[in-house]
């Protein structure tokens, strides 16, 4: 059995939007990440992905549920145990535009958590620069521009050597390559899983776009309005999705083969609000095969090996 | 060259001028739209490939924007050439445009009924009521209850504000459509359901459609013929099997190659090395020759004319022949 980094139980972040009105953004999700895995989470926008991902590295305190990071159950830990924390807990943030500071150069950016940690003197935090642009592939000549002066891919890189910066082991990596083109993101993407491979990292990525997720990911989540509907291996998913929204999402994804045949599954509707849910499927309104059974809570059951459903219809449908 | 040619750009040539620089936007481009068919121009972002459909219909901000030569032939007059009177008949009448971000491209303060029922009244010599009975019937035919006519914006999802700018475009029923990333801001699930309704309505309308994408798997759904767009220069265009089974311009190749598949094994993705060049300062000879792993020093100095390499296939490269009958080793 592989070591386990990052474990949740229940977890659940219940945001307060006003009289009444809870806006259920994770509701009751458990997850186990292996050390140096990637986890890939996927869903539509809105479905609370990011949020689960920054619930667990506490940038958003939890209301429910329990956070395990490496064996210890840290979901209520405060002041000074937090800030070490957080040094092994790290996040490469979406938009590589809007989440570098514009008046800090590429060295100051880097340069702020290493003096923030008080563990290295001047020339050793020099060094340490140095060796983080080298490790994500930035020139040493563009350690003095400012932000502005980089292409989108470059930006990202110095946001990724910004959390490499404390040797974090645990990762959430927030749609990092959604704001790049194809030709950039694939530098970028062979840049994480290579950092992964040298430097040991566990990953949580969060995205929406599938074939991405399909290539970085072991093993992958999918959610949908909160909850988890279907978690499993990689390629397991892709070959044998279970759960009818799985099936939906799978079947949506344009592909480059013009001769592949489409057999998509048409979905009726939108994501429905977060607030104040109904008890019971949360995918039922758009369901093919919602039934009355569908209006009680489902729970996630191990179909095969590692492979978890929330749906009390699978095998039916499945013919299981 | 067919002779149900409806829309023809020769030879078009867009510069923006900023402080002072030249930014060459739209170099020399030339393209083809039959009736009733769907051209997707793909290229990454800054390729030029939103300004190529502005100067069609004639909403480039000028200054700073400025077409230097070309000329775009619709259904044989050409457009650049109307006065801006005319050129308004045209507009949201005989062709009408898709924005890309459905959240800024509605008026915030105008319901949205009203807003697509404004393009009516404009085009068509009709009173208010009827204008808003086709307003509600719009909004029906993209699945919107006619009902929401009184709503605003705000009270819409992305997915339902990109219908609404959809039903806004197709109101005067246009004969061109130019799709700016229709889908791009949209969910997988939202996204093939509004590609599968603007299929339905061209097919109702026989509408032709330029689809402006960088993402490869909604062209290979859409469109019939392709032009890949490259530091403001169709670098290859033919129909979609030409470019999706034999690609043969080496950044046509890199592009493919950079895609993560949804079958397959591979362990790394092979990108696009490099960057796309700077508008302002383009390298001379072949635009994509400092990324390109094939570059000799003919692609250095010489720009590269377009080259037939089949029927309709024609590839902007001086090694455009040799790679169409030997490939390149399409990883």
């Amino acid at each position: 059995m592989a070591e386990t980094c990052v474990e949740i139980k229940n977890l659940q972040k219940i945001f307060d939007v006003g009289k009444n009105a809870k806006l259920h953004a994770v509701d009751g999700i458990s997850l186990k990440i292996e050390k140096g895995k990637t986890m890939g989470v996927v869903g539509e926008s809105g479905c609370g992905k990011s949020t689960l991902g920054r619930t667990i590295i506490h940038q958003h305190k939890s209301t429910g549920g329990q956070i395990f990071f490496n064996g210890q159950d840290v979901t209520h830990v405060r002041g000074k145990e937090l800030k070490k924390l957080k040094e092994h807990m790290q996040i490469v943030f979406q938009d590589p535009y809007s989440s570098l500071n514009p008046r800090y150069t590429v060295e100051a950016t880097i340069k702020e958590p290493l003096q923030l940690c008080k563990r290295y003197t001047r020339a050793q935090v020099d060094d340490e620069v140095s060796r983080l642009m080298d490790l994500c592939g930035i020139d040493e000549r563009l350690r003095l521009a400012y932000p502005h002066e980089l292409d989108g891919g470059r930006r990202q890189r110095v946001g990724i050597a910004r959390a490499l910066a404390l040797k974090p082991e645990f990762i959430v990596c927030d749609e990092p390559v959604s704001a790049l083109d194809v030709s950039i993101q694939a530098q970028v993407l062979n840049l994480l899983m290579d950092l992964q491979e040298k430097e040991g990292l566990t990953y949580m990525f969060v995205t929406h776009d599938l074939s991405v997720v399909r290539h970085i990911s072991h093993d992958i989540a999918v959610m949908y309005l909160g909850q988890l509907v279907e978690t499993s291996p990689s390629k397991e998913l892709f070959v044998n999705p279970l759960h009818p929204y799985t099936k939906a999402l799978l079947s949506a994804i344009p592909t480059v083969d013009i001769h592949a045949p489409m057999e998509r599954i048409q979905l009726k509707g939108e994501i429905t609000s977060p607030i104040n849910p109904k008890p019971g499927c949360r995918f039922a309104s758009r369901c093919p095969y919602a039934t009355e059974d569908c209006k009680k809570p489902q729970q996630l059951e191990e179909i095969s090996p590692n492979h978890f459903v929330a749906c009390c219809r699978v095998r039916e449908i499945n013919n299981l | 060259m067919s002779e149900n040619t409806y829309l023809k750009v020769d030879n078009l040539v867009v510069e923006y001028t900023s402080d002072g620089e030249i930014v060459h936007a739209v170099n020399d481009v030339s393209l083809r739209l039959d009736k009733g068919k769907t051209l997707g121009l793909v290229g990454e972002t800054g390729a030029g490939k939103t300004t190529i459909a502005k100067a069609i219909l004639g909403i480039l901000p000028t200054p700073p924007a400025k077409v230097r030569q070309g000329s775009i032939e619709l259904n044989g007059r050409n457009l650049l050439e109307l006065p801006e009177k005319e050129m308004l008949k045209v507009r949201g009448k005989e062709i009408s445009m898709i924005f890309q971000d459905p959240m800024t491209a509605l008026n915030p303060v105008i319901s949205v009924g009203k807003q697509i029922s404004e393009a009516v009244i404009l085009h068509e010599n009709v009173d208010k009521a009827t204008a808003k009975k086709r307003g509600i019937e719009m909004l029906e035919m993209v699945g919107i209850p006619g009902s929401r006519y009184d709503e605003y914006p705000h009270q819409f999802s992305g997915g339902m504000k990109q219908r609404v700018v959809i039903a806004m475009a197709l109101a005067c029923e246009p004969q061109l459509l130019l799709a700016d990333e229709p889908t791009t801001a949209l969910d997988v699930t939202i996204q093939a359901q509004v590609l599968e309704m603007i299929a339905e309505l061209r097919k109702k309308f026989n509408t032709s459609m330029i689809l402006i994408t960088h993402d490869l798997g909604v062209v290979a759904k859409v469109c019939d013929d392709v032009a890949v767009v490259y530091a403001g220069e169709v670098i290859e265009s033919g129909s979609l099997e030409d470019i999706f089974d034999h690609p043969t311009h080496p950044y046509t190749v890199g592009l493919f190659n950079a895609l993560p598949k949804l079958t397959g094994d591979e362990k790394r993705l092979s990108p696009v090395e490099g960057l796309p060049p700077d508008p302002t300062n383009l390298p001379e000879g072949c635009k994509f020759s400092p990324r390109c792993p094939y570059a000799t020093e003919e692609c250095r100095n010489g720009i590269p004319k377009m080259c037939e390499t089949g029927k309709g296939h024609y590839v902007r490269c001086h090694f455009a022949t040799k790679f169409a009958s030997e490939g390149q080793g399409v990883k």
